[in-house]
């Protein structure tokens, strides 16, 4: 007993530390991690928000029915978050150094998905971001354009009708699944002409390990509901009056598939060509239907082009590289605009085409999706 | 041991559906310093260095995405390489602000019929930081297959 | 506390004593350069003064905080044991480093919330400091100068902050003679680590001089 005694107390002691060390620490992380109610200025007293701290100024936001573009889901990685913070927002984290230049920190704009409301703050918000809204909605078609390319037809549930402009972008959220602990938000171009109000359409091309894509392709069902938010996005037709070019590839086809739509609705008669690029003529979608366009609209002429190695099924349309078929038509600059919609590496071989026929950056137009 | 705040950052956003729905481990549950480690080994074996087969690696996936998803063949002929292209861009797990087309280069030597199947990320991961990805993931790239595709380890160094 | 002890203080007047003690943790009894405790974050961390400092600080809050912590665990938890026949010398190792593991994981919470770059320039070498042995040799050394000098609540404090202080000023000079090095022309075989030990060497020598001069 007498020997007992002691092993008996010198345990005690030490689990008994243990644990009240270990209970005061879960008591102190709890009061460091609640940070009370902050107050986030919006555009200087247009909106005061009073929010929760501690999460970041592009969840916060999120969460008031402010949805701020972000294409990595607010892992620190695309700079679509940016945004001028005015006051509060504290030291500028590692994290957000590679991604801003200094000129634009000298502005104060910060990377939001990095910055954690800790105090008040204050935020300038753009106009068009705040008109951004998330809609609920239901798939009401699902089909298989290519191999690897699906058309999604979304019917709107809740708000039941969008406005937005053809070219802009919405974000699409793909919910947690599989091994994915979060759900993550990808950018697809509002395929479907803008006076179809109460739905939009999708061109959705398959990435090989695409989170989002692969849950397009393998889980998503007609019938199923979706969450998206927009629209966002820069690119439209201009307001000249010249003719234009059309360069895309692949899925890069939905701008313009919504653009040419709209523009014979509402009788828009700017000349146009569209060099639509692909390999193999499997590749092709809409060909028909774009042919049927170009017989029936004078201004409007539709160049599709196959690069893969020339196969007998007879096909007698362009054969080369899109940037070579673009050169070949191409003759002078002029007032030619151009619209360019696809993967960097297409749009940069495109663009150092164009440069050498003399169309300058101002009269280019890209849809990058970085 | 406890990995660094920069280490978890890494770890955390090589984990499956953070950057890309498999990630870049595969099913690998070596530890990323071990990995990295028996690679470099291996590359010591043969006599090569990640810049030389990156470089190699790189200079095929330029000219398969000249050629805009057509086959095309290079280093002299020899193999054949396609680039089946994806919109966006993929950023570096280490975070140091690099981004790369998504999409993924397949190539091909006709001779052997080995082939290897990588993204432009994978080149800057083995160039910058000696990463091959962990074995499972669809993008890993063996050493020893790299430098034999591309003769690598015939040469006397 | 005896009588004889209690007349041992080198003055009457209580502050000037606690300025002795200070002092001689700080400067004489040096726990990096006298002692030769707590080398492994010095060496690695001096490479930058502002890690340096970062780190000079963290480790001054944890030796000041865990001394104060482990007296209290030795007078009113390990002393009491003794008289059950618990080995009071052999227990309070392992208490005292439960007590400096809790209180760096404290730290690093309020480092990540204070400033979240100091904590990634820091990295792993927070964690780390749980094992640095110059904070378990304050809470070692102080639990000496209770049993020995009868050192009281105010004098452990002192002591604790002195040492924290005297491994701060340790690391903050040879940040500052790093930061020289890097125009000088060091044999490639002693770059690093070879040098820096050298300097370390010779800094020790140099605080040598505090000896004599003040001995409580």
């Amino acid at each position: 007993m007498s020997v007992l005694l002691p092993i008996l107390l010198s345990s005690a002691a030490a689990c008994g530390l243990t644990v009240i060390l270990a209970a005061a620490l879960l008591v102190v992380e709890k009061l460091l991690v609640n940070r009370g109610t902050c107050v986030v200025d919006v555009n200087d007293g247009e909106r005061k928000l009073e929010v929760t701290g501690g999460r970041s100024v592009l969840t916060t936001l999120t969460d008031e029915g402010i949805f701020i573009p972000s294409a990595c889901g607010g892992r620190g990685t695309c700079s679509y978050c940016k945004l001028e913070m005015t006051a509060g927002a504290g030291p500028l984290s590692p994290t957000e150094m590679p991604l801003l230049t200094a000129e634009e920190i000298e502005r104060g704009l910060r990377i939001s998905c990095q910055v954690k409301v800790r105090n008040d703050l204050a935020v300038t918000i753009p106009a068009e971001l705040l008109s951004v809204r998330e809609y609920r909605g239901v798939v009401e078609r699902i089909r298989d354009l290519t191999g690897d390319i699906k058309e999604l037809r979304i019917r709107l549930v809740e708000p039941e009708a969008i406005d937005f402009t053809a070219g802009q972008y919405i974000q699409l959220r793909a919910p947690a699944y599989g091994d994915n602990p979060d759900p993550v938000y990808r950018a697809y171009s509002i395929s479907s002409p803008p006076s179809a109000r109460d739905g939009i359409e999708l061109i959705v091309r398959l990435v090989p390990g695409g989170i989002c894509t692969t849950w397009i392709f393998t889980m998503l069902t007609e019938g199923d509901e979706v969450v998206f938010n927009g629209p966002y996005g820069e690119f439209r037709l201009s307001e000249a009056g010249g003719p234009m070019i059309w360069i895309a590839g692949g899925s890069g086809m939905a701008p313009f598939w919504s653009m040419v739509r709209h523009m014979k609705q509402t009788g828009h008669a700017r000349p146009c060509t569209y060099f639509f690029g692909a390999v193999r003529e499997r590749d092709l979608f809409f060909t028909d239907e774009l042919k049927a366009l170009a017989r029936e609209l004078p201004w409007f002429s539709y160049v599709p082009a196959l690069s893969g190695p020339a196969e007998s099924n007879g096909w007698t349309g362009e054969t080369g590289l899109i940037t070579e078929v673009v050169d070949r038509h191409v003759r002078e600059a002029g007032d030619l605009e151009a619209y360019l919609c696809g993967s960097p590496g297409m749009i940069a071989a495109a663009a150092a085409v164009l440069h050498a026929k003399g169309i300058g950056e101002q009269r280019m137009y890209y849809d990058k999706f970085e | 041991m406890k990995p660094s705040p920069t280490e978890k950052r890494i770890l955390d956003r090589m984990a499956p559906g953070v950057l890309c729905r498999e990630g870049f481990l595969g099913t690998d549950a070596r530890p990323l310093q071990e990995i990295l480690d028996t690679d470099r080994s291996t590359l010591e074996r043969l006599g090569c260095t990640h810049e030389q087969l990156a470089e190699r690696l790189g200079r095929v996936c330029e000219a398969a995405m000249a050629a805009c998803g057509a086959p095309v063949s290079v280093e002299g002929g020899r193999l054949m390489a396609e680039y089946r292209e994806a919109m966006g861009q993929i950023p570096c797990p280490w975070a140091d602000a690099a981004r790369r087309p998504k999409g993924e280069v397949e190539c091909t030597d006709p001779q052997t019929g080995r082939s290897l199947v990588y993204t432009p990320l994978a080149v800057h991961l083995i160039e910058a930081h000696g990463f091959y990805q962990g074995r499972g993931s669809r993008y890993r790239l063996e050493p020893a297959d790299v430098a034999a595709v591309f003769r690598l380890d015939e040469q006397d160094e | 506390m005896t009588p004889a002890l209690a007349q041992a203080g080198p003055s009457t007047m209580p502050g000037a004593g606690l300025m002795l003690v200070l002092l001689s943790a700080a400067l004489t009894d040096n726990i990096l350069l006298t002692r030769f405790l707590g080398m492994c974050p010095f060496l690695s961390v001096s490479r930058q003064i502002k890690s340096a400092f970062g780190m000079g600080l963290a480790v001054l809050f944890v030796t000041t905080g865990t001394c104060v912590l482990n007296y209290w665990l030795y007078v009113y938890l390990l002393r009491p044991l003794a008289a059950y026949g618990v080995p009071a010398e052999s227990l309070k190792l392992i208490l005292f480093i439960i007590v400096i593991a809790a209180f760096v994981q404290l730290m690093e919470m309020l480092i990540e919330r204070i400033s979240i770059t100091l904590y990634y320039s820091l990295g792993i070498f927070l964690p780390l400091i749980t094992v640095n042995c110059a904070i378990l040799g304050a809470s070692l050394f102080m639990v000496n100068n209770v049993t020995s000098k009868g050192f009281g609540l105010w004098r452990v404090l002192t002591y604790g902050f002195g040492s924290g202080l005297g491994w701060f000023v340790a690391i903050m000079l040879m940040a500052g003679i790093r930061r020289r090095l890097k125009n000088a022309r060091i044999p490639p075989a002693l770059e690093g680590a070879g040098i820096t030990l050298i300097i370390t060497g010779i800094m020790a020598m140099a605080f040598v001089i505090f000896q004599g001069m003040i001995k409580i």
